[in-house]
């Protein structure tokens, strides 16, 4: 019976939080194209790395047509137009946009993970080892990516898992940072100390009741964090550091069109649209996840 | 606060330390070195000329002796000549560290003079078209990325408007395009936390009370309310600083502007590592430094802020 009575008093916030979030999505038009810009983000990029994966496909982005180069969209069967060797520049978006997705979603689960695990650890037990992470969150926090990653690259070799390192190796301590804050106030919360006098292992208090109430603030900024390395990636592949030639980062394509300009801009403005798409979809995604998640930036 | 500074200054010492101590045996962990540059691998007598050169370099004796060789020279200012044309290296980061400072000086300059005034007009006509405008303007360049900026930027004025060089450093024209695009961001920034802590101000009481007295708007806003909002724009600095240190690098490699974030990318793709290590090392340095500079704005502007859990 006491159950049944415990239930309704869990549900309800959780129901009010769904409701919230979708009144206010639909009030939003914004987060909508956010969400929708995201999602297509998502499908894109889904395909394209299928195509970039998967060598008998590879040939959607690779194949080379002489006659027909520099073609502006929407002529003789090429959607988005062709590249300055004849390559279909929608299938070449495609398989962009999907080396931005996998090196977007690597990075960032390997931040989290590595985040995660060091600002809960930090947060939880305070003392000499949150001493000794938090310089370490410091140090890496105030570091600007870009040189920290061409140093990387300059210690690896130029190429997209030296920029999943280096990008990873910076993007960590943001995460660790906020989950630290949010784990040292939830250690003070009833249902930790009620969980610690029970005798629960340290382990289990922090997988169980700390880490699920980040989960939160983890997704909001996941979206933000996608955003900066798909720029980062390509800002890297564009100054040469990152995706090497034949691979179609979308960095290295507007860097190869810069070079096309003068004859045909479409080259570099294609796949720069599809970056500047991107960043905007994920960042308003961003903006209204944290409009949902906390309502104290609600601004209306 | 004296604490505070000798604090800050000691950890950013021991940073330096640390990052010489990463850049260096980083690089030196690199795959090759400048031999195989220097030596064709397909040289019969290569199996003869590496080592002696080797020990010509002193790249044969033992790295924790050739780091403190590394630093010794580089504090005396002596880092050594570039092995490619005879240049001695400091001269070639003087006159790259000059171009850098007239570029990332132009974009600072540039972002104080745009951002300052809007932020102002923008807070003082709240909501206003201008303000709309302003702020959907900064939306936009803070989403669009800048080396994708300096190609649109490039094409318009470089190549159907024909009014500025694209690429090169000769002169104030060949300044305007690259500053621009390196400040971008930063004036996006800026104009929105001006406007934010402008605004903030002008619902305060004193400012009803000058306006009461009779005080011109313009001596309100600009001279009042403005010096009041000034903290948080000095806290940003620093940070500012930084950001636009790093972006060089990008900005630098676009438009070919031969400064230290262009020579650190070329010699990193050219696999010269003592120029790489020193140029690494010294922008490393000026970015520690500008965070330093940062924490002592952010103190300096908000004395309510101490430093963090850390003794």
């Amino acid at each position: 019976m006491s159950t049944a009575l415990a239930e309704p008093m869990e549900v309800t916030p959780e129901a009010n939080r769904l409701a919230d979030a979708f009144a206010l999505v639909r009030r939003s038009k914004l987060a909508l194209l956010g969400g929708v810009i995201t999602l297509l983000f998502f499908g894109v990029g889904t395909v394209g790395a299928a195509i970039v994966l998967v060598p008998s496909l590879q040939h959607l982005y690779l194949d080379q047509n002489l006659i027909d180069t520099l073609k502006p969209p929407l002529t003789g069967g090429h959607l988005l137009g062709t590249d300055n060797l004849g390559r279909d520049l929608a299938w070449r978006v495609a398989a962009g946009t999907g080396i931005s997705l996998l090196v977007g979603v690597a990075v960032t689960a390997l931040s989290v993970v590595v985040g995660m695990t060091l600002g809960a650890v930090s947060g939880y037990f305070r003392g000499a080892i949150d001493w000794l992470i938090s310089g370490l969150i410091d140090l890496t926090w105030g570091f600007p990516l870009l040189l920290l990653a061409v140093i990387v690259v300059g210690i690896l070799q130029p190429g997209l898992t030296s920029v999943i390192v280096a990008v990873a190796v910076v993007n960590w301590a943001g995460f660790a940072r906020i989950i630290r804050a949010e784990t040292m106030s939830l250690r003070e919360r009833e249902f930790v100390e009620a969980a610690r006098a029970l005798g629960v292992p340290h382990w289990r208090i922090i997988l169980r009741h700390v880490i699920p109430n980040t989960v939160g603030s983890t997704l909001i900024m996941s979206s933000y964090y996608v955003a900066y390395t798909v720029i980062a990636e390509a800002g890297l592949s564009f100054i040469g550091m990152g995706a090497q030639a034949p691979t179609p980062s979308l960095g290295v394509m507007i860097f190869s069109g810069r070079d096309y300009l003068y004859v045909d801009a479409w080259m570099a403005i294609v796949p720069g649209v599809a970056i500047a798409l991107i960043v905007l979809g994920l960042n308003t995604l961003g903006d209204s996840l944290r409009d949902v998640f906390d309502p104290r930036l609600r601004r209306f | 606060m004296r604490n505070f500074v000798l604090r800050r200054l000691t950890f950013s010492i021991f940073l330096v330390f640390l990052s010489s101590i990463v850049v260096f045996f980083g690089m030196r962990a690199a795959p090759g070195d400048v031999t195989t540059q220097l030596v064709n691998p397909a040289n019969s007598y290569s199996a003869y000329l590496v080592p002696n050169l080797k020990h010509i370099l002193g790249l044969d004796k033992p790295l924790l002796s050739q780091y403190f060789s590394f630093m010794g020279n580089t504090l005396r200012g002596h880092p050594g000549i570039s092995l490619i044309n005879g240049d001695p290296i400091s001269r070639i980061i003087g006159s790259a560290g000059l171009e850098t400072l007239k570029l990332g000086g132009a974009a600072f300059i540039l972002t104080l003079v745009t951002a300052i005034p809007l932020g102002i007009l923008a807070a003082r006509r709240h909501n206003s078209l201008l303000d709309q405008g302003t702020t959907f303007v900064a939306v936009l360049g803070m989403g669009i990325p800048n080396f994708f900026l300096a190609v649109l930027l490039i094409s318009l004025f470089s190549i159907h408007l024909r009014w500025l060089p694209a690429a090169g450093s000769s002169g104030i024209r060949f300044l305007i395009l690259p500053a621009f695009v390196l400040s971008a961001e930063a004036i996006a920034i800026t104009l929105r936390l001006v406007r934010s802590s402008v605004l903030e101000q002008l619902s305060r009481d004193y400012v009803r009370s000058l306006r009461a007295r009779g005080l011109p708007e313009w001596r309100v806003v600009g001279v009042h309310a403005f010096r009041n909002a000034l903290p948080p724009v000095f806290a940003l600095i620093g940070t500012l600083a930084r950001n636009l240190l790093a972006y060089t690098m990008i900005v630098e490699v676009i438009f070919r502007w031969p400064g230290l974030g262009y020579q650190l990318v070329q010699s990193i793709l050219e696999r010269y590592y003592t120029l790489a290590q020193v140029l690494a090392l010294m922008l490393t340095v000026l970015v520690i430094f500008f965070n330093l500079l940062a924490d002592l704005g952010q103190q300096f502007a908000d004395p309510r802020v101490r430093e963090g859990g850390r003794g």
